[in-house]
C-alpha cells in the first residue's frame, strides 16, 4: 500500500510537470485559445516542493544531534568532535536567530564573528589549499609519456596561458591570429564545444532513461 | 647536471607550495601592469545585453556563489553591478544556490549601490535565499511565473509587495536580462527562461567550469558569459573601471605559470631521471 503511494504520488507529480512543459502556453485561435491549464498552478505546486525538500533539509541536523548525543553520553570515541558540532550548532542557531533583530549588539558581533571570522575563513582556506594541490599534482601526475599525453599537456598550457593576462604579455608581439588567447578560444569554441555536444547527448539519454524508470517506478526499490 | 636535473623527479613538494605561495602573494601586493587583450566573444555579448536593456529597466541576477567561488564570482557580481549603475537600471537579486549566498551578494552589491546614489527598494531589492533542493527547474519555472509567491519576504523580512521596486516585476516578462553568477551555473536556466519566454540569460562562472557552457554561446542560447576573473578584468575594461578582476586576473596569471612550471619540472626530472637510468644499466 505503502509502496503504491509513493508510486503514485511521484507518478503524479512528474506528470504535472512534464504536462505542464509540453502543452503550449496558450492554444491556437482556432482551437479557442484557451491558456495552459495547468500552468496557474505550478508557484503552488513548487512552494510545496520547497516546503517538503525544507523538511529534508532538517533531517540531516537532526540526525547528526543524535548521533552525536548519544555518542557523549555513551562516552564513545570521537564526542569531543560531537560535543563541538553541538556547541558551534546551538551558538550559530541563537546568533543567526537573533542577528539584527536589535535585541542586542553582542549578538551581531557574535553572528560576524562566526560567519565571518570562522566559517567563511575556514572555507575560503580549504579552497584555496586546491591551488597548492593542483601544482603538486601537476608535478607528480603530468607526464609526457606519449603524443596523447604530449597534445593534452600542449593544449593545457595554450588554455592556461589564453585565460589570463600572462599570455597576452608573452605573445604580444605576434600578429593577433597566432596570440594565445585566440588558440585558447579556438580549443574553447570548436573542439571543446563538439566533444561537450556528444557527452551531453549521451549524458541525456542516460538521464531521460532514468528518470522515466523512476517516474513509472520501474525498478523502484520504496518500500 | 642530469642527476641535479633527476632529482627534480623527486621533490619535495614543501618547495612547490612555497613556490606557489610566493607566486600567488607577489601580485596580490603588487600591481603588475600587463596588456589585457581585446573582450573576449562571451564577455562582448553580456556587455552588449547590458548595453541593450533601456535606463529604467530591471534586471534580474541570480547571485548563487559563495565563499566556496568568491575569488571567481565576486569580480563578476562586482563589474556587471557597476554597469547596471552606470546606465541606470534597476535590479532584483535572487540566491538559488546556498543559504550563504544573499549575505555575499549584499556585501558585494551595497557599496556600489550606495556610492551610485542607488536606493534600497526603489532601484535594487535583495530577495534572498530561494530553497531549490527539490530542483533548480520547477523552482526557476514558478519563479518565471510568479514571482511574489515564490518569495513572499526580502533579505530583510520585509514584504516583497511592500517594495516599490517589486511592485514592477511580477513574472520574468518584466525583466530584460537575467544574469546568473555562480560556480556553475545550470543550463536549466537556458531551458526555462530562455527556451520558454524568450527572455535573454547571461553567465558568470568559474574559468574551470566555463568549457562546459561554451556550446549555448555558440549556438547563442546564452547571450554572454563572464568565464573567471578574465571575464570580470575584461568587462572592467569595457566600462573603463579596472577593479577586482583585473587585479585577481594577475594573481591567476601567477598561478597558472606555477602550474604549467611544475608539469615542466616534473617532466624534466623525469626524462633526467630515465637518462641516468639507462646509463647505469
Amino acid at each position: 500500500m505503502r509502496r503504491r503511494a509513493v508510486w503514485l504520488i511521484t507518478f503524479g507529480g512528474g506528470l504535472f510537470f512534464l504536462l505542464e512543459f509540453l502543452l503550449p502556453a496558450r492554444t491556437p485561435e482556432w482551437l479557442g485559445g484557451v491558456g495552459n491549464p495547468l500552468t496557474p498552478f505550478l508557484p503552488s505546486a513548487t512552494n510545496f516542493l520547497i516546503v517538503v525538500s525544507a523538511m529534508a533539509v532538517l533531517l540531516g541536523p537532526l540526525n547528526l544531534v543524535r548521533r552525536y548525543l548519544g555518542m557523549i553520553v555513551r562516552r564513545e570515541q570521537g564526542r569531543l568532535e560531537g560535543a563541538v558540532f553541538l556547541v558551534f550548532l546551538a551558538v550559530s542557531i541563537v546568533a543567526a536567530s537573533c542577528e539584527g533583530a536589535n535585541i542586542h549588539r553582542a549578538f551581531d558581533t557574535l553572528y560576524n564573528a562566526l560567519f565571518y571570522g570562522v566559517q567563511t575563513a575556514f572555507f575560503a582556506s580549504s579552497m584555496a589549499l586546491l591551488a597548492f594541490y593542483l601544482v603538486s599534482a601537476a608535478h607528480r601526475a603530468f607526464r609526457i609519456n606519449n603524443l596523447e599525453a604530449g597534445l593534452m599537456m600542449a593544449s593545457a598550457v595554450v588554455i592556461l596561458l589564453g585565460q589570463v593576462p600572462l599570455g597576452d604579455w608573452l605573445t604580444q608581439g605576434l600578429p593577433d591570429a597566432f596570440q594565445v588567447r585566440h588558440a585558447a578560444q579556438w580549443i574553447l569554441a570548436v573542439p571543446n564545444t563538439g566533444v561537450q555536444r556528444a557527452v551531453e547527448i549521451g549524458v541525456c539519454g542516460g538521464a531521460f532513461a532514468a528518470g522515466f524508470r523512476q517516474w513509472l517506478g520501474i525498478g523502484a526499490t520504496t518500500r | 647536471m642530469g642527476r641535479w636535473l633527476a632529482r627534480l623527479h623527486t621533490l619535495n613538494p614543501r618547495w612547490l607550495y612555497l613556490a606557489t605561495a610566493i607566486l600567488l602573494i607577489i601580485p596580490l601586493v603588487i600591481l603588475i601592469p600587463m596588456p589585457r587583450g581585446s573582450a573576449s566573444r562571451a564577455t562582448r555579448g553580456l556587455y552588449d545585453a547590458v548595453e541593450a536593456v533601456p535606463a529604467g529597466g530591471i534586471v534580474m541576477i541570480d547571485s548563487s556563489w559563495d565563499q566556496g567561488s568568491r575569488s571567481e564570482n565576486a569580480a563578476q557580481l562586482e563589474c556587471v553591478v557597476r554597469h547596471l549603475c552606470q546606465r541606470r537600471i534597476r535590479f532584483v537579486v535572487t540566491s538559488l544556490g546556498t543559504v550563504f549566498s544573499p549575505e555575499f551578494a549584499q556585501k558585494t552589491i551595497e557599496p556600489i549601490a550606495a556610492q551610485a546614489g542607488y536606493v534600497y527598494g526603489r532601484d535594487w531589492v535583495n530577495a534572498g535565499y530561494v530553497q531549490s533542493a527539490s530542483g533548480l527547474a520547477p523552482v526557476i519555472s514558478a519563479l518565471a511565473l510568479d514571482f511574489h509567491t515564490i518569495r513572499q519576504a526580502d533579505v530583510r523580512g520585509t514584504p516583497i509587495g511592500d517594495l516599490p521596486l517589486m511592485k514592477e516585476v511580477r513574472t520574468i516578462r518584466d525583466v530584460r536580462l537575467v544574469y546568473v553568477v555562480t560556480y556553475a551555473p545550470s543550463p536549466e536556466w537556458i531551458s526555462f527562461i530562455t527556451g520558454q519566454f524568450g527572455t535573454p540569460v547571461a553567465f558568470g562562472c568559474m574559468s574551470m567550469m566555463a568549457p562546459n557552457y561554451y556550446t549555448y554561446i555558440d549556438s547563442k542560447q546564452l547571450c554572454g558569459m563572464l568565464i573567471g576573473n578574465r571575464g570580470a578584468a575584461e568587462y572592467e575594461a569595457l566600462i573603463r573601471h579596472p577593479a577586482l578582476g583585473t587585479r585577481l586576473s594577475m594573481a591567476a596569471s601567477f598561478g597558472n605559470a606555477a602550474v604549467i612550471l611544475a608539469a615542466v619540472v616534473g617532466n624534466l626530472g623525469m626524462w633526467a631521471a630515465r637518462r641516468a637510468g639507462r646509463r647505469g644499466a
